[in-house]
């Protein structure tokens, strides 16, 4: 993934975050879902949004928390799909 | 001199504005012992855990029973200073506690199951012989799926545990409500569903954190099934992964997880206390029927006022919403003794600005719950091309189909001794709560979806305050988990209340 698209995805999820309001640092291997950074309904609004910029198939993927609880694992997502 | 007058007028404001704003950071900080380095310190000493242990067991006594809260408490102080051992006492503590609140009595199954033996004539076998023997039947079995899971990772109950269960749970409930069976065949048929029933809602945890990348120990999956800080029907701490997530790292932030602990104990006590104390001035000074007598009243035709009616309504939901919170801080209080920096099971719910942050606040493990095995599966499902129209089905599935499905399988016991028909019959009311529930829930979804968000102004903040709690005290009406009464006679209740007669 280009450094670029990278830094799009962690300002989309430091938005997220603020919303929730928690504005702590967000570090690549950081846990956001599974540590309860972010609850299960913005993990949605962060489906929806790798659907949307990255025309991922969820309903072709075995879902679970694990492929997106970190930015690392989100980019490997992406990098997969491509 | 306008000028001045502005000036010091806004002074006014200002200074008002920084002295409510010092009460509260005084407040705040007077109660933040769990940032104090002298209190987190006193926390990493035998004494400080000692009195940390003390509180929580005359915290959690009164209400779980003190054999129970004295096994929970010095468990979950055991279990942080073994961290070796950890899972194996997790796992020790989690079965020990269920076959000892089964044998004593502690836990409904034993009454339901001794319930349906009176209904059936069956004097042969001690009910507490089923109810233990099930549940050890019930532990190995659960035990051997957990394993299996994992080697046949495809398996419908691995893509799907909670449609599965829910459709084993539904060919055993038929089964037992047949006419074919009866005596001791369907006392005996009745048993394995009462056991199994609070279990459902843990299983697909488990299952799923089996089929993930890292799944934890077995013996911590196994500790994850009903764990003993939470012997209830919903999964507070969710699974194990999201408990391993939220486990003290280090003994400063064990420390801190503690005293956070034994802080909501406390918190969770007042709450009681509060609700405690307004049934006694309200209701036992005979100042306010409860809602259950004011229904009964209107029916009779000898309603009390408007007025008193509403009263009614509202204490009745404030009580409700203090013993919420009350059971949820009490369990996270027990979680976090153990060493899980769980986030607060109910959070302040008074500060929703729309009904969908009530949903999130109000009771957070149980919409996690509901988001987990209703909402993301169908979202990943249906309506993919239609935005608003795959998040108000999503959300509609979670806050209504899986809410009414937890409620109706909490309440199992009422198939086996009224019947299917009755059973749903006298659920009619609350599946009526579940409908408008989700029907709203999912277009306050959507309304944040667009971006339509309530104003922050002070005059935006009442209108929301109001606007939701008047919503939750109506629909409390409903949900009340009462079945006194039918949907139609609360419909003219409600109607009553805003003067329809």
């Amino acid at each position: 993934m280009e450094e670029s698209t990278k830094k799009k995805l962690r300002e989309f999820l430091v938005t997220k975050l603020n919303e929730f309001t928690d504005y702590g640092p967000l570090f690549d291997d950081e846990s956001i879902f599974m540590s309860g950074r972010l609850d299960s309904f913005s993990m949605m609004n962060v489906v929806m949004h790798l659907e949307k910029i990255y025309g991922i198939d969820f309903s072709k993927i075995d879902f679970d928390v694990s492929l997106l609880d970190t930015v690392n694992d989100i980019e490997k997502l992406i990098d997969s799909s491509e | 001199m306008t000028g001045s007058i502005t000036f010091s007028a806004e002074g006014c404001l200002v200074g008002k504005k920084n002295k409510r704003a010092t009460r509260s950071s005084w407040l705040r900080n007077f109660l933040a012992i769990d940032e104090r380095v002298f209190f987190i310190s006193l926390a990493q000493t035998p004494i400080g855990k000692l009195m940390m242990t003390a509180i929580a067991i005359l915290g959690t006594a009164p209400y779980l029973g003190y054999w129970y809260s004295i096994c929970a408490i010095f468990g979950a102080m055991f279990a942080v200073s073994c961290p070796k051992s950890r899972d194996l006492i997790l796992f020790a503590l989690t079965w020990l506690t269920a076959f000892f609140a089964t044998a004593l009595g502690n836990v409904d199954t034993l009454e339901h199951i001794t319930i349906l033996m009176n209904q059936e004539h069956i004097k042969t076998i001690p009910p507490v012989t089923l109810a233990i023997g099930f549940l050890a039947v019930f532990s190995i079995l659960s035990s051997v799926l957990l394993s299996q899971v994992r080697r046949f990772p495809r398996s419908l109950i691995s893509r799907h545990p909670l449609i599965s269960l829910l459709i084993f749970e539904a060919i055993l409930c038929g089964l037992g409500s047949i006419n074919l069976i009866s005596g001791l065949p369907r006392v005996v048929l009745w048993s394995v569903i009462f056991v199994l029933t609070p279990y459902i809602w843990f299983l697909p945890y488990a299952i799923q954190d089996q089929r993930t990348r890292n799944p934890s120990s077995h013996l911590f999956q196994m500790a994850s099934l009903r764990p003993f800080w939470s012997p209830a029907y919903l999964p507070f701490g969710k699974g194990a992964i999201f408990l391993q997530k939220h486990l003290s790292k280090t003994d400063y932030d064990l420390a801190v997880t503690q005293l956070k602990g034994t802080k909501l104990i406390i918190w969770s006590n007042l709450l009681m206390f509060i609700s405690n104390t307004l049934s006694w001035l309200l209701i036992g000074h005979k100042l306010l029927p409860s809602m259950t007598e004011s229904i009964d009243a209107f029916l009779i035709g000898n309603p009390y006022s408007q007025s008193i009616s509403w009263a009614a309504v509202i204490l009745s939901t404030i009580k409700f919403s203090l013993l919420t919170a009350f059971w949820s801080g009490l369990f996270i209080g027990i979680a976090r003794l153990a060493g899980y920096r769980l986030p607060r099971g109910c959070w302040r719910p008074l500060e929703s600005r729309n009904l969908i942050e009530y949903f999130n606040r109000f009771h957070y493990y149980f919409k996690e719950l509901l988001v987990d095995f209703f909402f993301i599966p169908t979202f990943f499902k249906v309506f993919r091309e239609y935005p608003r129209l795959r998040m108000f089905f999503a959300t509609f599935m979670a806050a209504g189909i899986g809410n009414g499905l937890w409620h109706f399988l909490r309440d199992i016991e009422l198939v086996a001794t009224q019947g299917p028909i009755n059973a749903i019959n006298s659920f009619s009311s609350y599946l009526f709560y579940c409908i408008i529930l989700a029907t709203s829930v999912g277009i306050s979804q959507v309304r944040v979806m667009m971006g339509i968000r309530p104003s922050s102004s002070i005059l935006g903040r009442i209108y929301s305050f109001v606007f939701v709690w008047i919503f939750v005290a109506c629909m409390h009406i409903f949900s009340d988990g009462s079945r006194n009464h039918s949907l139609g006679e609360r419909l003219l209740f409600l109607g009553s209340l805003f003067g329809v007669s």
